[in-house]
């Protein structure tokens, strides 16, 4: 009996230090007090605090448990740190959903899991600088942007379009005029001079998350030598029978000019194979500054054109890229208007223009129209702008004649165009009192009415009464009758 | 893929979510820039309609229910900027999915390349707008979140990501095989539909 409570003694007393432990409730190490979770692009680090600085030989471990799972998975390079961080890259997961972080303190065998973080790592990932790549011309630089992070990077794998990137430019030795740009990820920063040193920096943002990344270091560059042939410029496209012309401006004779086109959309996704500049045949070593190609090639859609000068041994760079939107390329031509008037107000109808063949032009064109309208005596004109095609101008005084012109302006800010103004119409106002006098000769009516609803009312009501409801007294001559009977019988 | 009829709404309900409240005056811009934006999500869809016509019998056994999650319900703090703003993140992600497109036929490919610069126009006109209010708008939209809570338009764009999230495991789990990508092609072009339904939200004020 004794024998057996001490063998039990033993067996407790060792086995304490055993059980303890694996309860994990026990010990009170020095435990991080405040985890902290930083996440820049695909790099995670991970902070906590010491509570007792005093004791040493503690080590840390950190592990990370995917969602929707019961796994606790050790994090590579935060196993036994003796520091308070530890960072590492952010492992293959989902990172829309949220995941949990703990640390744990270790003090030779002993340890408990300390602190408890979950997170989303994708809301709380900060975007990092995007790489650089710069190409100097003389009066340009092409730029070459990289997305934040790594190719395979596991936090912006779906942010392949969604980057916008903003850049500031400015000359070495005047920081005081910077430029600020909303570039693609591969653009061109023009009207440059050469042999000056530009430094530039950019930074990437996700626009609809607010999310805005850290600048890139500051890179530096020289513009080269002013090229002996220029670029062209002054690109210009328009329509003409059925074809497109493109024109530009050269000071050189004895040029030949080729032209190349791009889809604009692959100005969002450069790393992509659709990033290629594709010559047009029909515009290869031409001569004129001006090139003539069949309208079947584009027919939809936003390209990018650009132009360049050659004499056969040297060439010039590529001019600066037109943009070339199918939609908007015809000429705007001035709106017709359509006027109806009221007494204090005019109402507007513009209407599609007619181009020279009298055919309808293109009405997908997003516009908007400025109208000038003034009073046919005098000469002060009031300036209106509007968005709709069909409008009220109010406020006006009643039988003036009013006039007004009018012209449409591409709401496309990215082409500044505009038309010619149309021909001025002019139109008179009705009269003001018109309101009125309905009023008056509506009541004068009603009153009439009522008069001869009464007047009809009473002879209605004399011949219901003379119907219905006879009188019995017998008329005067049927007792002259009965006299004379009386008489008669007698 | 949504082929029961009980998936369709789920993509719906985000959206009715994300477009239920009406506030704010936006620029004139912008409400003229949305009848365009319109046209042009009409000629999208038309697009995409024509590149799914010839699916597949065999790839219906492949159908995957990429569901949208039913926890966008209880966010009723929607603002139109909110709603255009969901437009454009499924305008950009849906843009991001083709351009990883590199099949042959020839013809698919040119389709394609229709479908992105529709896409293009479509997010030119929604990157505008949003702009423009940004600059505009900066002091009311802070005070704007201040109120909601700041979590509002990112917890929008979580759910749109980890749905976008799942097609793209998807098309790698099925190795990008031509089924994946109809099957895919399908839910884009069922998501951009409903999309279009709530622009006319937008015009409405």
């Amino acid at each position: 009996m004794l024998a057996l409570l001490g063998a039990t003694a033993l067996v407790l007393v060792a086995g304490t230090p055993w059980v303890l432990p694996a309860a994990g409730g026990g010990i009170n190490l020095n435990c991080s007090q405040n985890l902290e979770v930083n996440i820049i692009d695909d790099n995670v680090t991970l902070k906590w605090n010491r509570r007792d600085e005093s004791v040493r030989n503690t080590t840390f471990s950190a592990d990370y448990e995917k969602p929707e799972t019961d796994n606790w998975i050790r994090l590579p390079g935060c196993q036994h740190v003796t520091g308070t961080e530890c960072s590492f890259s952010l492992p293959v997961l989902n990172v829309f959903k949220e995941i949990k972080f703990r640390v744990r303190a270790e003090q030779g065998i002993t340890s408990s899991w300390c602190e408890v973080i979950s997170i989303t790592p994708f809301a709380k990932a900060q975007i990092g600088p995007p790489g650089v790549h710069l190409e100097a011309e003389d009066t340009a630089i092409i730029v070459k942007l990289s997305s934040p992070g790594t190719k395979d990077s596991i936090i912006w794998a779906l942010e392949g379009s969604s980057f916008l990137y903003s850049l500031v430019i400015w000359k070495n030795s005047s920081s005081v005029e910077r430029r600020t740009k909303n570039v693609y990820p591969r653009d061109t920063i023009y009207e440059l001079s050469p042999e000056t040193t530009y430094c530039l920096k950019v930074k990437a943002e996700i626009l609809v998350l607010r999310k805005v990344g850290v600048y890139s270091p500051v890179y530096c560059i020289n513009t080269t030598v002013e090229n002996k042939i220029p670029r062209p410029e002054n690109l210009d496209v328009s329509v003409k029978n059925q074809r497109y012309v493109l024109k530009w401006d050269h000071a050189f004779a004895n040029v030949t000019f080729r032209v190349q086109w791009l889809h604009a959309f692959a100005k969002r996704n450069p790393g992509s194979h659709l990033y290629q500049w594709k010559q047009i045949t029909d515009c290869e070593n031409i001569t004129t500054t001006q090139c003539v190609f069949p309208q079947n090639l584009f027919l939809r859609g936003i390209y990018y054109l650009r132009v360049q000068a050659s004499d056969g041994n040297n060439s010039s760079f590529w001019s600066e890229e037109k943009r070339f939107d199918i939609e908007i390329i015809s000429i705007i031509h001035p709106p017709i208007i359509n006027v109806k008037s009221t007494s204090d107000s005019l109402r507007i109808y513009m209407d599609a223009p007619q181009d020279s063949e009298n055919e309808p032009v293109n009405q997908h064109v997003p516009l908007s129209y400025e109208i000038i309208l003034w009073k046919n005596t005098s000469n002060a004109e009031r300036k209106i702008l509007e968005n709709n095609r069909d409008f009220t101008i109010p406020h006006l005084q009643p039988l003036t004649v009013y006039c007004l012109k009018a012209r449409a302006h591409l709401v496309d800010k990215k082409q500044n165009k505009s038309s010619i103004f149309s021909d001025a119409v002019c139109e008179k106002t009705k009269p003001g009192n018109s309101s009125k006098s309905w009023l008056i000769a509506g009541i004068c009516l009603g009153l009439f009415a009522l008069i001869a609803v009464v007047y009809f009312v009473k002879v209605l009501q004399k011949a219901i009464t003379y119907v219905f409801f006879p009188s019995l007294k017998p008329s005067s001559n049927i007792d002259k009758v009965r006299t004379l009977l009386f008489f008669v019988n007698v | 893929m949504c082929t029961k009829p009980d998936m369709i709404p789920k993509c719906l309900w985000l959206i009715v979510l994300v477009g239920l409240c009406i506030t704010g005056n936006l620029s004139l811009d912008c409400n003229l820039l949305n009848v365009h934006l319109r046209r042009v999500t009409l000629q999208n869809l038309r697009l995409l309609s024509s590149m799914s016509n010839s699916f597949p019998r065999e790839c219906l056994k492949e159908n995957k229910d990429f569901e949208l999650p039913q926890e966008i319900l209880s966010h009723t703090q929607t603002v139109k900027r909110g709603l255009r703003e969901a437009f454009y993140e499924v305008s950009i992600q849906a843009f991001h999915i083709f351009s990883q497109y590199t099949f042959e036929p020839t013809w698919k490919l040119k389709h394609l390349n229709q479908i992105q610069m529709g896409l293009d126009k479509q997010l030119e006109y929604l990157e505008q707008c949003l702009q423009e209010e940004e600059n505009e708008n900066a002091d009311v939209k802070e005070a704007a979140m201040k109120y909601s809570g700041a979590q509002g338009p990112q917890v929008h764009n979580l759910e749109l990501r980890r749905y976008f999230n799942k097609m793209h495991n998807f098309l790698k789990e099925k190795k990008y095989s031509h089924c994946a990508w109809d099957i895919v092609q399908v839910e884009i072009r069922r998501c951009i539909y409903y999309f279009y339904q709530f622009t006319a939200l937008l015009r409405r004020k």
